[in-house]
């Protein structure tokens, strides 16, 4: 089945290549981004010269994500397919498959540096076996300097199927590349606020791996790094001890997952639910976390009010 | 662009070289499991050696299901007032990238769920609820009690009989709400139960409720007025009613198949027609009419945008779910006309890895046919009428730790 899948991913790489000429100029491209992140990431770059649609919108999770007929249509009909990579989208096969495309799949997370998935996860669905299978974390968009790799790719890809657009590709490029620098300053900022000895948070599923490694923080989760598997009873049990014993107060809600085990959490810890924070989607459009930098903002600025509220 | 290309294809390679290491070998295997319509038995074919390895006895002639792993096979005796169980043999462990299989022989389990009059098992979840018509109420079981042949994990409170059914997740049960005028009439209705059997909320209506399915992680209900969507993630079941768009033609749902690996649901429109829905799309009803009335139908769970119909002509339509249109078919066998008891014996398929099985009772065989090119791919005798048929099986790694 996976094999199937690389062989398309490939067969879509090496098909890549320059639309017929004159089409570009009159047709906007057609881009598919798996998920909203994404799809803001070719907004910015595409401009007005794409349309994106995001196959799992707003609040939705990309694990467990069911793709529908619809789904197929719209892959058929794109241009171009931005993905995760990193074994995060486990619908895209099918999809890829049922519709046929001849699209290049592209995948972004090339050229970042992939961090291990946690051991806990693991652990629990080796039972005894040794395998090398979803080793790395998928979430690497939660560290702001991957997201400049991220947009760097999206340039890449668009540049060779729009050749007439690179220029404007390009242009739109350095002009986010400079916002998220300065984005990537900030979020250092908030959280150099905070007492290294308190930067501990709790959230439902393992998404911030990324953002902990780059800014330092820590990061427990009793969901892993998928929403798909139910958390064992013993992992959050071992959880509540750690958070009682080290008087860990922050603990969050996301907004893909079920909130009610990390309620239960809180409430038996005695500890308050420090706010929602976004990883693997972004919220509707009149939400605090409407595109990328709005989501990397309210998550770091949720956190720092959550654990050191009388820190400016 | 050769920066886009040589990257991901290191990226690729390297993979591939990462799983290769750890395997061992790769294995496949098929198993149906096919009941006779007027003999108490169930037959087990190997797929792959085209032959039958095992006959069970049952009390009753029995209708087949599957659980969603297809590590057990559920003998549904109408007749008997009983429901046993089957270990198939084959089960995976999946393990993210790939799945290992496992193949033993398959065996009888020793459970027994008995009670008045069985008929419609739905699994979600994990837990298996079989509702029993003479009892107005359900057994639930989860697939791993019934592996290892423990009772039922729970049963709801008996209530008036009716040709009913119940959907069991952990926490909520939603139950048929018999017509209390008329029990030979259908359902009116669901209704929540929580796990102490109190109701939440009031009755979702549903007139002449027959017919239910799940896709991924959203269930419906057929209902003379449209669909009951049902989802089971939030805090408590959310439902809703999605009335047939005013531009179909009169008519109504009784029989439902849910898409495996694209989230869509198959049903009968009327004695020749079917109906694609997608509850989430602004126009959720594509009408498929047949050449003839329809016989069976079933999805495949492996190339997801299609599926199958059998009509009463002798002929297998390939349905692409994507366009909404017959792109293909093949005559398997003489013509069974739908004139004539609904249950009288008439074909049932089931689509076992790159095969189609279809039971041909007159003739006592089972057709296979080749679901890439739709071309008769030989067939297995069996003798009797074979009828209700199910499928296991797949394709997976195993090791030699
Ligand atoms: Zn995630």
């Amino acid at each position: 089945m996976i094999k199937t899948l690389r062989t398309v991913v490939l067969a879509g790489l090496v098909s890549l290549s320059p639309l017929a000429a004159g089409a570009v100029s009159t047709k906007k491209l057609n881009v598919v981004a798996s998920f909203s992140i994404i799809g803001d990431f070719a907004r910015h770059v595409g401009g007005d010269r794409i349309d994106v649609r995001s196959l799992v919108g707003a609040n939705g999770d990309p694990h467990v994500y069911e793709p529908r007929p619809a789904d197929v249509r719209t892959i058929a009909a794109a241009d171009i397919v931005l993905v995760n990579g990193l074994q995060f989208e486990g619908f895209l096969r099918r999809l890829i498959e049922a519709s046929g495309t001849k699209a290049p799949v592209v995948e972004l997370t090339k050229g970042v540096q992939p961090l291990k998935s946690t051991e806990q996860a693991h652990n629990r669905e080796r039972s005894g076996h040794h395998h090398h299978h979803g080793d790395y974390d998928p979430h690497a968009w939660q560290a702001v300097p991957n997201a400049r790799i991220y947009v760097k790719n999206i340039v890449d890809a668009f540049c060779s199927i729009d050749p007439p657009g690179c220029t404007t590709y390009e242009t739109n490029a350095k002009a986010y590349d400079a916002t998220l620098s300065v984005l990537d300053e900030e979020i250092r900022a908030t959280i150099a606020r905070i007492p290294p000895h308190k930067r501990v948070v709790i959230t439902a599923h393992d998404a911030f791996g990324y953002f902990a490694h780059e800014y330092g923080l820590t990061f427990l989760a009793p969901e892993g790094v998928s929403t798909d598997a139910e958390a064992p009873a013993s992992d959050i049990a071992s959880l509540i001890r750690q958070i009682k014993r080290d008087k860990i107060a922050a603990i969050f809600v996301e907004n893909i997952t079920d909130p009610r085990l990390v309620q239960r959490i809180a409430a038996e810890t005695g500890s308050k639910v420090g706010g929602e924070l976004y990883s693997d989607a972004l919220s509707r459009p009149d939400g605090p976390a409407a595109t990328y930098v709005d989501m990397m903002k309210h998550n770091a600025s949720t956190i720092r009010k959550a654990i050191a509220p009388d820190v400016p | 662009m050769t920066r886009v290309q040589s990257g991901t294809i290191v990226v690729l390679l390297a993979t591939i070289a990462l799983n290769c290491a750890a395997l061992a070998g790769e294995k496949t295997a098929w198993r149906l499991f096919v009941s006779d319509h007027s003999e108490p038995i169930v037959n087990v074919i190997d797929l792959l050696k085209q032959e039958k390895i095992e006959t069970y006895a049952t009390k009753a002639p029995a209708r087949l299901y599957r659980s969603k792993t297809g590590r057990t096979v559920l003998a549904v005796q109408r007749g008997a007032d009983v429901v046993t169980a089957i270990d198939s043999g084959i089960s995976f462990d999946d393990h993210g990238d790939h799945g290992d299989i496992k193949v033993k022989a398959p065996r009888l389990l020793g459970l027994e769920i008995a009670g008045k009059q069985p008929s419609h098992v739905v699994e979600y979840g994990g837990e298996i609820a079989i509702f029993f018509d003479g009892e107005g109420r359900a057994r639930i079981a989860s697939e791993r009690m019934i592996l290892e042949s423990k009772s039922v994990l729970r049963e709801t409170a008996p209530g008036m009989p009716h040709h009913g059914v119940a959907v069991a997740s952990d926490r909520y049960t939603l139950l048929s709400e018999p017509n209390v005028k008329n029990s030979d009439a259908l359902p009116i209705g669901i209704k929540i139960v929580d796990k102490s059997g109190a109701q939440i909320g009031g009755v979702h209506s549903c007139p002449d409720l027959h017919g239910e399915a799940t896709s991924g992680n959203v269930l419906v209900f057929s209902c003379a007025t449209g669909l009951l969507v049902a989802s089971m993630d939030g805090s408590a079941p959310q439902v809703k009613h999605l009335p047939y768009a005013a531009a179909l033609p009169s008519g109504k749902t009784t029989t439902m198949l849910g898409g495996r690996g694209l989230q869509y649901f198959l049903g009968n429109y009327g004695a020749d027609k079917v109906v694609l829905m997608e509850p989430t799309e602004a126009e959720p009803f594509r009408l498929v009419t047949l050449p003839m009335r329809r016989v069976d139908f079933s999805v495949d769970p492996v190339r997801a945008k299609f599926a199958y119909i059998f009509t009463e002509d002798g002929r297998l339509h390939r349905l692409d779910v994507i366009a909404g249109k017959l792109d293909g078919s093949l005559r398997v066998t003489e013509p069974y006309s739908m004139d004539g008891h609904w249950n009288d014996p008439r074909p049932r398929l089931a689509v076992a890895g790159d095969k189609i099985a279809v039971t041909d009772p007159a003739r006592g065989v089972v057709s296979l046919v080749d679901a890439m090119s739709l071309t008769k791919a030989g067939e297995i005798r069996l003798g009797g009428t074979p009828f209700n048929i199910v499928a296991v099986g797949g394709s997976g790694q195993t090791h030699d730790d």
